[in-house]
């Protein structure tokens, strides 16, 4: 079942074409990756399909309903979550509060109980990895630490978890490889597999396509804003218009 | 304790405090009995301001319009049309909230200075138009004879001597003074409830990263014009009682900028964002200078007292910006508390590692 269906879809700052009549689909419980070189248009695509940025022609449906230029808080609580490539975590609240954001829903009277919004919370703490908690006591020890205190590969799942808590069926994640040590990028993957496990429906942008390869299901290459090609992980690192693309003809 | 709790415990020993201060024979004569009571007054707007600027992080430098939009309203309704205030205040409150929330249109498309400017701008618009309806407002001299808020007590016979009449004008003040009291109450009690439930948590992360607040799901321009209702009630519900209280409604007491500026210094001193912090420092402001001024009459020789009161006020302000910047209240209150504790805990867990290690 398809759960995000892009047509068409058109962008254009000034002169530059940068998501040119870009058609792709993400089925259900999938991972697709979307790669291409730096100023393809990927980031562009995800400020799309959140509703950061309205597009000039095209449409986006989601779930079959179609989300083009809806604003951003509706898309969220369609079920489209993202993960920001750079942190924009809240400075002045510890990892628990952060978190707890997610999870509130957008209502001035709601009455939604206190203790499952609170079991929600240290859900996605614990499924992130975040932290970890005393079987007996249930007392966690790293919610209280602000995020500034953070390593950057435990803010990359800070920033997972704060996703997850919206309740996606759709998780955006842009780069999550980005800026993070070897060691971190091997825990993130391991975090990544662990949702999909889970059933969660996973798009991720990468410019770096051999972290990616063992992760995705299925690519969509993307080369100045258009659709280079689509296919298996192994057909798109065989296919030498991608290699082209990317390194100028230098393996991949 | 849990700050929310601390919050709640604050306020608490507050009110107890002043509600015991009158009952204690000798502990307040009327002049402090009135000036507690402008305190009061004043603590309500400041209460306004910090739900909507201390919270959202939108600084608003003319919410005195607000005291003069409602006090106005009510006060020229009761004057020309003998309306009971019981009537009048509402009306006030609700001027107060429409242009509140007409005002939050351009609030939630404008950011930072554009923001402040135009707070900046409608209190100086509002005086121009009662000038210019002076033959209605009275202008710069306002007008006097606004009904005040009833009292059991009875007026001054005429035929009484004036003990009787300064009794009686005791016990009027006193009740004024109670008036003011259970309506700060009430006031902070649901503004500490607000701010401490979700909308407040929702609030704040606003002020922190309003796109991130957006990719959680949440419609920040709905929170944004909430926090501005709330806050243009609040205060247009101190300011309807306000002008009834004073009997008159004078531009320069409820539209200068002057009093919108000590707003902002009393939550700034208190600790913006917090409710309890700009509370103690609205009574702060309000007291200290009077007890500045109090000591220049009483000592020769702090006689320079009485035209520096504001200066000195000022010039702390700044110096707090320094040292204290999330304000004294919360610096008291909250991090050296937490510093002392895990710095404890941490020799604790030290001393007992190298007690396992020998």
């Amino acid at each position: 079942m398809r759960i995000l269906d892009v047509q068409h879809l058109q962008k254009s700052f000034g002169g530059l074409m940068a998501v040119k009549d870009l058609s792709f689909h993400v089925d259900q419980g999938e991972i697709l990756g979307l790669i291409g070189p730096n100023g393809a248009g990927k980031t562009t695509v995800f400020n799309l399909i959140m509703g950061v940025l309205k597009p000039d022609s095209g449409t986006i449906r989601f779930k079959e309903k179609e989300i083009t230029s809806w604003p951003t808080y509706q898309i969220v609580n369609a079920g489209v979550a993202r993960v920001f490539q750079i942190a924009r975590y809240f400075k002045h609240k510890n990892v628990y509060e952060n978190i707890e954001i997610s999870t509130i829903p957008n209502e001035v009277f709601a009455f939604k109980d206190a203790a499952h919004l609170h079991e929600k919370v240290m859900t996605c703490c614990e499924c992130t990895g975040l932290c970890t908690c005393h079987e007996h006591t249930g007392h966690c020890n790293c919610c209280t630490q602000l995020p500034g205190m953070l390593p950057q590969g435990a803010l990359r799942r800070l920033e997972v978890a704060r996703a997850i808590g919206t309740d996606p069926d759709l998780l955006l994640l842009d780069e999550p490889f980005a800026g993070l040590s070897p060691q971190e990028v091997d825990e993130i993957s391991h975090l990544i597999t662990q949702l999909r496990q889970e059933g969660q429906t996973i798009v991720l942008i990468d410019h770096n396509m051999r972290g990616l390869m063992r992760l995705v299901d299925r690519v969509v290459v993307l080369c100045f804003g258009e659709k280079l090609m689509e296919g298996s992980p192994q057909e798109v690192s065989e296919n030498p218009r991608v290699q082209e693309a990317y390194l100028a003809g230098g393996r991949v | 304790m849990s700050r929310k709790g601390i919050k709640y415990l604050l306020l608490l020993g507050l009110v107890a405090l002043l509600t015991i201060l009158p009952l204690i024979p000798g502990a307040l004569n009327t002049k402090w009995m009135t000036t507690i009571t402008f305190a009061t007054y004043f603590a309500i707007f400041v209460l306004g301001w910090d739900i909507l600027c201390g919270y959202t992080g939108q600084i608003s430098f003319g919410h005195s319009f607000f005291v003069g939009a409602s006090g106005y309203t009510s006060a020229l309704l009761s004057l020309y049309f003998k309306w009971p205030i019981w009537a009048t205040i509402p009306c006030g409150v609700l001027a107060s909230l429409a242009l509140g929330l007409l005002l939050s249109v351009p609030a939630l498309r404008l950011r930072g200075p554009y923001f402040s400017l135009i707070t900046l701008i409608m209190p100086l618009i509002a005086i121009k138009l009662v000038l210019i309806f002076s033959s209605i407002t009275g202008g710069e001299l306002g007008k006097s004879n606004i009904p005040a808020i009833p009292t059991p007590v009875p007026p001054c016979p005429s035929d009484a001597g004036p003990d009787v009449c300064r009794a009686l004008f005791i016990q009027y003040q006193q009740y004024q003074y109670y008036y003011a009291l259970g309506l700060m109450a009430l006031v902070a009690i649901a503004l500490l409830i607000i701010s401490t439930s979700r909308i407040g948590k929702i609030l704040e992360a606003i002020r922190d990263n309003e796109e991130a607040v957006e990719a959680a799901g949440i419609n920040t321009a709905k929170f944004k014009i909430l926090a501005f209702g709330i806050s243009s009630f609040v205060v247009g519900l101190g300011g309807a009682f306000y002008v009834h209280y004073l009997e008159t409604v004078l531009p320069q007491e409820v539209l200068s900028p002057t009093r919108s500026t000590e707003i902002i210094i009393a939550s700034v001193l208190g600790g913006m964002g917090t409710i309890i912090g700009p509370l103690f420092g609205a009574y702060a402001v309000r007291l200290g200078q009077e007890g500045l001024r109090e000591a220049a009459n009483h000592i020769p020789a702090l006689q320079f007292l009485n035209d520096w009161a504001l200066f000195i006020f000022l010039a702390l302000l700044i110096v707090l910006i320094f040292v204290a910047r999330q304000g004294v209240l919360p610096a008291l209150v909250g991090a050296p508390y937490l510093r002392k504790l895990k710095k404890f805990r941490k020799l604790g867990q030290q001393s007992v590692a190298s007690k396992e290690v020998s």
